[in-house]
């Protein structure tokens, strides 16, 4: 640039501000990434929001026990009766007719007769867990987990109940969990998105993308889907037929197609800030592709998550690279299972023994990882589906079972989680949550306490009011989980 | 130095600033450096910094920027803490004293004055201690008879009298007043929001003095008028003049317009810049007035037109084209807060009919209708008619769709998920900020619950305002959205459609009955399952209503679930005869449904004829709190501070009149607002900033006109022309200030580095719509179709919204299948649809509004998202490839000739010796990289031609460029 020129580099246009504007708004990858102007200012009272969003990392309100979580969305609902939570009251009049009262998914292959499952259950760890032959992997890790047996959220179909385990209520159009801890956390690395989803190559859950959007807070804070194919990241990865050659050669042409436009423009500084802009995109691609290059992972840690073995493979790639994608500063990483993979209304004698032996050698393969890298502490790792099974058969010429949210299982691990734990119960059939029920609320109330925040007042400006994930309901800290439980008054 | 005005009020600048050392003049800047002070949770000092400078920029005022930023995440302060920041002020000291220059300093001084230590001008209650009372203190202490404590704080001899603990102010000894003491301890004003240490400097330096006033104060300070005399004086609120031609020495002018510009710069010593080429006048104009690059033969041919005529035709061929009314409508559409959807609820309902609107916005700027008949029809074209709008002309319709413009803020009410008493009544509040920011240019939305903290605006005025539009949104009597729909139908299409709907019943009761014969088929078969002694009172379980069955029934029901078929479950037992069964009516219905005429609505505004509700003012905007009625009126502070009235029911109409009244009133010719907004908006679009930089807010808060004698002119010559946009646009693009070179100059980066005072061109980033359409325009693609129904929008599999059409299935979840949009995918950005929760991700990279409910003025961003997407996103490969393919069918097989297509075609350039060495060494390169390139599972014959790649990877760099996003 001319000497002539007033010495303005440290004006608005500059370089030096410009990057600092960047870090505000980067790492908003493959989706809609401009950040939204303004929020509704509708009465009563409009909320003083920032002019404009951004993705920085932000100071929780109280200190946190979770700096980054990894979901296991385990879609179509596992039965937690196979898996999680042995009956034996179920096992002695299996075959028998069910009393009770009972809400049927499907009527016509609907039966009344109990059914127990042909797996055994034995008691695991340290702490005696019990857990169904079927989890062999979680078995060797039982001592660092939380099992919850009385998960509720009470609306019987996968639509409604993942909205409300993601988004709080059952109805849609809401920001997902992991687009509310970005919102009001942000994350440390500003190259990488701060949401990513890693989805299956069976397909994408039931709700498809809604799984991961950001209703109405800003795009911004959408998850970004690293998909199982190439291009990974839509946007974020160069185009398939390219490569490390044809890429520089491109960023050297535009480069200077660019700054010889410059040259005859001296002083335009949107000119420079937009050639900038792009070197910093390369440097986001190039960010990309270190973080999803599990080759560089040793031969025993791709063995510990069952990159060994072509049934484990797969789904063992996504679980190291949540790892590796946390390690770089990711706040919230979902890990999908394909469309309906736990939904086992038939089938479930060989299905269900199938995804465990795909996914439970993997997942445990994780914990064991995090714990020895000294991350599971500030890494809150949640494994379940929307919803559990009942303990009634569905369709007795192919045995299944029907959907159940009134009791259900799920587990939780690091993060200021208690270890070894069992919490809950279901009544003696397996059906329903009777005691230490956990509500999807109280679920989302006791996530945002790990990472140092009030689920009731992480909010959004609506026209209706401040929108917040517990939307009013009463959400309670479960307490008993909690290394670290809230000092009650 | 420099003699400073403190400014008309309070400044938000002010509000976040403490100053930690005392400016000081260094060379010709003012530095110093400050305290910001961060007045939220979660918004730090850096993002207080930059909002300061974009307020400093909109408000006219001194021109901050934000130099020595804190980075690291410790100088995140919370609530109420302060972090140091270094701003500098960059307008450079002035040498020569000028009214103009002087005038505008005075104006952007004022706050930053006071921390300097000496306040230049005697402060004065009602222009500098009023505004700033008015903002904290009157809500509690004088406005709307709230006088807590007794205290009331809108006069000073009121401040004497005191209130229940005794004076407020005491003149012996001011500063041991109560009212400062409370300040000054931080007491008052309760809750978060402090008066600002500039603020409590002024009000110190006013109560030294012993607390003057300007005049005599009146007893009641209701009795008089409720604006004080500076209010009445404020710029934009006066009457437009007719000002005299400034005269100017500079020669090249080439219309009135240049000699209120060049006049401005003489006084800086500075002069226009020369004119720019021509391919780059041809682009810049092509952009400005259409939204798309000139073509080759476009540029050649204006380009060697040596005639004196040679732009005059071009501006009149550019106007002339459909284009124009597509790329301006465009501009309206955003004032408007055009959508294709409700907003406002998580459901964002689609609105079926919006379209009629844009395509009547887009068909008026085209056929140039006038302004002021396109603004009361927007407002009142309903008025124009009688209801019930049966049978009406096209030009009728025209009139009922025109008022589109007041349904196309969000609305919740029909969604089933909104409270409804509210929603209705944020629909009326939503509607008053799209009409007040985009015709009036003021904020008027702000005095729904308060008087106007800063304009002249009383909360009565608001709701004054709302009786203007209170018998089309009657809440009492309120209408959904799809209940607002009037048909376009003619008496023959309703009978047509009666016969249609009475076939369709017959065979639906047809269907019904076959339905209910399989499931009872079902239900017996099932019956058959249970044991023969049981089954009589199973079936007499069954045939009971549900709520009736005894206990006994009920448990027999759950003992054999499969029992309870019945409509809506029988597929599960039959799904192959189900499913013939719903093809066959499916089809038949489809049949019938072929003959009815499609559907046709105008998605409008209308009254019910006879139903006037009272409008009541609303206790701190309240709507439970109803107070006292108030009639139609303009703002007072618009009629010289007396109310004009707008009759509450115009005998001579069927509908109350009141909008038809207020529109003609606006219409004038006569409004000091109305012309003036609307000429600043059209400056805006074609320069890059308007001379009010705030277009949307011609208040206390926003911006001072940079040339108010010319705003002036313009507003009056487009009233005197016959409010004709084009003959507007015509004389603005013909002057030589807008085809100046955009060329900065040592000299000018001194002394106007901003740009303010047009001694140049300003180099802009094209708009997202323009960024789209530009590439589907060089790329060969772009579709010239017009008006109709939206171009669909989808998420894609990840969840980006894309152009096409939703095929996820019930559940949410992609199908895999694509329905192919044909020539709709390539039509320009404005006809694809604006559905507010679904905004087309290319577009919002780039910036494209997000209307809620409105947006006056738009953001232009610079960031690396926009980089990625530009880089490798399908959309920009995508339209490489067609732009590679293209210049190989038009230049054939001659690299030079390729490569200078695609620059003529992009860029409208023709490169350089050097930029076509560099194209082919860099084609050269590419096509050895993809011939070496081999990817895993490939087969040979699968592998695209490595000269096309390269050719196409040449493309999509220049498309990335920024000779392709700018315009110069």
């Amino acid at each position: 640039m001319s000497n002539e020129f007033p010495e303005r580099g440290e004006s608005r246009g500059s370089r030096r501000h410009f990057l600092a504007e960047q870090s505000l708004r980067l790492g908003t990858l493959a989706l809609a990434w401009q950040a939204t102007r303004g929020a509704t200012a509708a009465p009563p009272k409009p909320v003083d929001l920032p002019s404009q969003f951004d993705l920085k990392p932000k100071q929780p309100t109280a200190p946190p026990q979770a700096q980054a979580m990894i979901s296991f969305f385990m879609q179509g609902g596992p039965s937690h009766l196979d898996l999680f939570d042995n009956k034996p009251e179920l096992q002695k009049r299996s075959g028998e007719k069910f009393g009770g009262e009972i809400k049927y998914d499907n009527a016509a292959e609907s039966s009344p007769k109990l059914f127990y499952g042909p797996w055994k259950f034995g008691r695991q760890g340290q702490c005696g867990m019990e857990l169904s032959e079927l989890l062999p992997g979680l078995a060797e890790v039982c001592d660092d987990i939380t099992l919850i047996r009385s998960m509720h959220t009470g609306v019987n179909n996968h639509g409604q109940s993942i909205y409300a385990l993601n988004g709080g209520r059952p109805t849609g159009g809401r920001p997902a969990l992991g687009s509310w801890l970005t919102f009001a956390l942000g994350a440390e690395n500003q190259t990488l998105p701060a949401y990513l989803v890693l989805t299956d190559p069976g397909g994408l859950p039931v709700l498809g993308v809604e799984n991961w959007h950001n209703g109405w807070l800003p795009s911004l804070y959408q998850g970004t889907v690293i998909r199982p194919q190439e291009p990974r990241i839509l946007n974020l990865d160069p185009p398939r037929r390219s490569n490390l050659a044809t890429q520089q050669q491109f960023l050297k042409l535009l480069d200077s197609v660019n700054r010889d436009q410059l040259s005859q423009h001296p002083g335009e500084h949107e000119l420079a800030a937009r050639i900038a802009s792009y070197e910093l995109a390369s440097r986001m691609q190039t960010s990309a592709r270190e973080a999803l290059d599990f080759q560089q992972e040793t031969e025993a840690t791709q063995k510990l998550y069952g990159l060994d073995n072509p049934k484990t493979r797969e789904f063992g790639i996504r679980c190291l690279l949540a790892r590796r994608l946390v390690e770089r500063g990711v706040r919230f990483v979902e890990i999908c299972t394909g469309n309906q993979t736990w939904d086992h209304h038939g089938g479930i004698v060989t299905a269900l023994p199938d995804i465990c032996s795909r996914t439970d050698l993997p997942v445990a393969g994780l914990i064991k990882d995090l714990k020895q890298r000294g991350l599971l502490d500030q890494t809150l790792v949640h494994w379940g589906g929307e919803m559990g099974r009942l303990p009634v058969i569905q369709n007795e010429k192919n045995i299944g079972r029907d959907h159940n949210t009134y009791g259900f299982s799920m587990w939780l691990a690091g993060g200021g989680i208690k270890r070894g734990l069992t919490w809950g119960t279901t009544d003696e059939f397996g059906h329903k949550a009777v005691e230490n029920v956990v509500n999807h609320y109280d679920y989302h109330a006791t996530l945002f306490y790990l990472f140092g925040l009030d689920a009731a007042k992480v909010a959004f400006p609506r026209p209706t009011g401040l929108g917040t994930i517990l939307d009013g309901q009463a959400g309670q800290i479960v307490s008993g989980i909690l290394e670290r439980p809230p000092v009650t008054a | 130095m420099v003699r400073v005005d403190l400014g008309p009020g309070p400044t938000c600048v002010g509000s976040h600033l403490l100053a930690d050392d005392p400016p000081r003049q260094v060379g010709e800047r003012i530095v110093g450096t400050y305290r910001a002070l961060s007045q939220t949770v979660g918004q730090d000092t850096l993002q207080t910094a930059r909002r300061l400078t974009k307020l400093s920029v909109l408000r006219g005022s001194l021109p901050v920027t934000v130099t020595d930023l804190p980075s690291t995440p410790a100088d995140r302060p919370s609530r109420g803490q302060i972090s140091p920041l270094t701003l500098i002020a960059s307008r450079p000291m002035i040498r020569r004293q000028c009214p103009l220059w002087l005038g505008m300093i005075l104006l952007a001084l004022g706050p930053f004055s006071l921390a300097w230590g000496e306040p230049p001008v005697e402060p004065m209650f009602e222009s500098h201690i009023r505004p700033l009372l008015k903002a904290h203190c009157w809500h509690c202490h004088g406005e709307a008879g709230e006088t807590k404590g007794g205290l009331d704080l809108r006069q000073v001899r009121r401040m004497v009298q005191g209130g229940d603990s005794g004076p407020a102010l005491l003149r012996d000894q001011p500063l041991n007043s109560p009212l400062w003491q409370r300040v000054v301890s931080g007491e008052m004003p309760p809750g978060n929001k402090k008066l600002s240490a500039v603020e409590m400097g002024v009000l110190k330096g006013w109560l030294e003095r012993g607390a003057p006033i300007s005049r005599a104060e009146p007893e009641n300070p209701e009795a008089s008028s409720p604006f004080t005399e500076e209010e009445l004086a404020f710029w934009s609120f006066q009457a437009v003049v007719r000002p005299v031609l400034p005269v100017t020495r500079q020669d090249g002018l080439e219309n009135e317009v240049d000699r209120f510009i060049a006049a401005g710069l003489e006084q800086q010593g500075l002069r226009l810049s020369p004119p720019a080429d021509r391919v780059t006048l041809i682009r810049r104009l092509t952009l400005d007035l259409w939204g798309l690059p000139p073509t080759p033969d476009q540029i050649d041919e204006f380009v060697s037109d040596a005639s004196p005529e040679a732009y005059s035709r071009l501006v009149e061929r550019l106007l002339a084209s459909p284009r124009y009314g597509e790329r301006w409508g465009r501009h309206w559409l955003d004032a408007a807060g055009y959508a294709d959807s409700d907003g406002y609820s998580t459901r964002d309902l689609e609105r079926k009919y919006a379209w009629k609107y844009r395509d009547y916005v887009v068909a008026s700027l085209n056929q140039d209708l006038p302004w002021n008949e396109f603004l009361v029809e927007q407002i009142a074209g309903d008025e124009l008619l009688a209801p019930p709008y049966r049978n009406l002309s096209p030009e009728q319709a025209a009139r009922l769709i025109a008022t589109g413009f007041l349904r196309m803020g969000p609305d919740g009410t029909g969604d089933g998920e909104a409270e409804v008493q509210t929603a209705r009544q944020e629909v009326i509040a939503e509607t008053i900020k799209i009409v007040s920011t985009a015709v009036l240019g003021l904020t008027v939305g702000c005095s729904q619950c308060h008087d106007h903290r800063y304009d002249p605006i009383p909360q009565a005025d608001y709701y004054r305002m709302r009786a203007i539009f209170e018998p089309a949104f009657d809440v009492s009597h309120w209408r959904n959205p799809t209940a607002r729909l009037v048909s376009l139908w003619h008496d023959e299409q309703f009978a047509k459609a009666a016969e249609i709907d009475q076939k369709k019943q017959a065979l639906n009761d047809e269907r019904t009955k076959i339905l209910d014969g399989i499931v009872s088929e079902v239900f017996e078969r099932e019956l058959l399952k249970v044991p023969e002694e049981r089954r009589a009172d199973a079936r007499a379980a069954k045939g009971a209503a549900a709520d009736q069955r005894t206990p006994g029934q009920q448990l027999l029901l759950k003992e054999f679930p499969a029992l309870n078929v019945d409509r809506g479950s029988v597929y599960l037992y039959e799904p192959q005869k189900i499913n013939e069964h719903n093809k066959k009516y499916d089809d038949l219905t489809a049949q019938l449904n072929s003959q009815r005429p499609p559907e046709d609505f105008a998605h409008c505004l209308t009254e019910v004829p006879g139903a006037v509700p009272a409008t009541r003012i609303f206790a701190r905007g309240d709507f439970n709190q109803p107070r006292e009625e108030v009639a139609p009126a303009e703002l007072s502070i618009l009629c010289s501070g007396s109310q004009v009235p707008i009759s509450s029911k115009d005998s001579s109409l069927p509908t109350s009149g009141r909008r038809l009244a207020w529109a003609r009133h606006l219409t004038s010719g006569r409004h000091p607002l109305v012309a003036r907004v609307l000429v600043n908006r059209v400056w805006l679009h074609h320069f890059g900033a308007g001379i009010v930089t705030t277009p949307g807010d011609f208040g206390a808060l926003g911006a001072r006109p940079t040339h108010p004698e010319l705003l002036d002119w313009l507003a009056n010559r487009f009233v005197e022309s016959g409010w004709s946009l084009k003959s507007l646009h015509r004389l603005l693009v013909h002057s030589a200030t807008y085809r100046q070179s955009s060329q900065r100059t040592p000299e000018l980066e001194r002394v106007d580095p901003e740009n303010r005072l047009w001694a140049r061109a300003a180099i802009r980033r094209l708009e997202a719509e323009v960024v789209r359409d530009s590439l589907l325009a060089i790329s060969g693609q772009l579709s010239n179709r017009m008006a109709g129904v939206p171009v669909p929008v989808a998420p894609d599999e990840v969840g980006q919204i894309v152009v096409a059409v939703d095929t996820r299935d019930s559940a949410g979840r992609p199908t895999g299948k694509t329905v192919s949009l044909g020539e709709d995918e390539f039509r320009r950005s404005l006809y694809v649809q604006v559905r507010r929760s679904m905004p087309l991700s290319f577009l919002e990279s780039f910036d494209v509004p997000d209307m809620r409910p409105n947006c006056t003025l738009r953001n232009s961003s610079t960031v690396a998202p926009q980089a990625l997407l530009m880089m490798n996103s399908d959309f920009v490969s995508q339209r490489a490839a067609d732009l590679a393919r293209r210049v190989m069918v038009m230049a054939g097989s001659s690299r030079a000739e390729q490569v200078r297509l695609v620059w003529r075609l992009a860029t409208g350039l023709t490169p350089s010796e050097r930029q076509l060495i560099e194209a082919w060494e860099f084609l050269d390169a590419q096509t050895a990289a993809f011939a070496a390139l081999q990817l895993e599972g490939e087969k040979p014959e699968q592998r695209p031609d490595p000269a096309l790649s390269a050719l196409t990877s040449y493309c999509q760099a220049i498309l990335c460029s920024n000779r392709v996003l700018y315009v110069e």
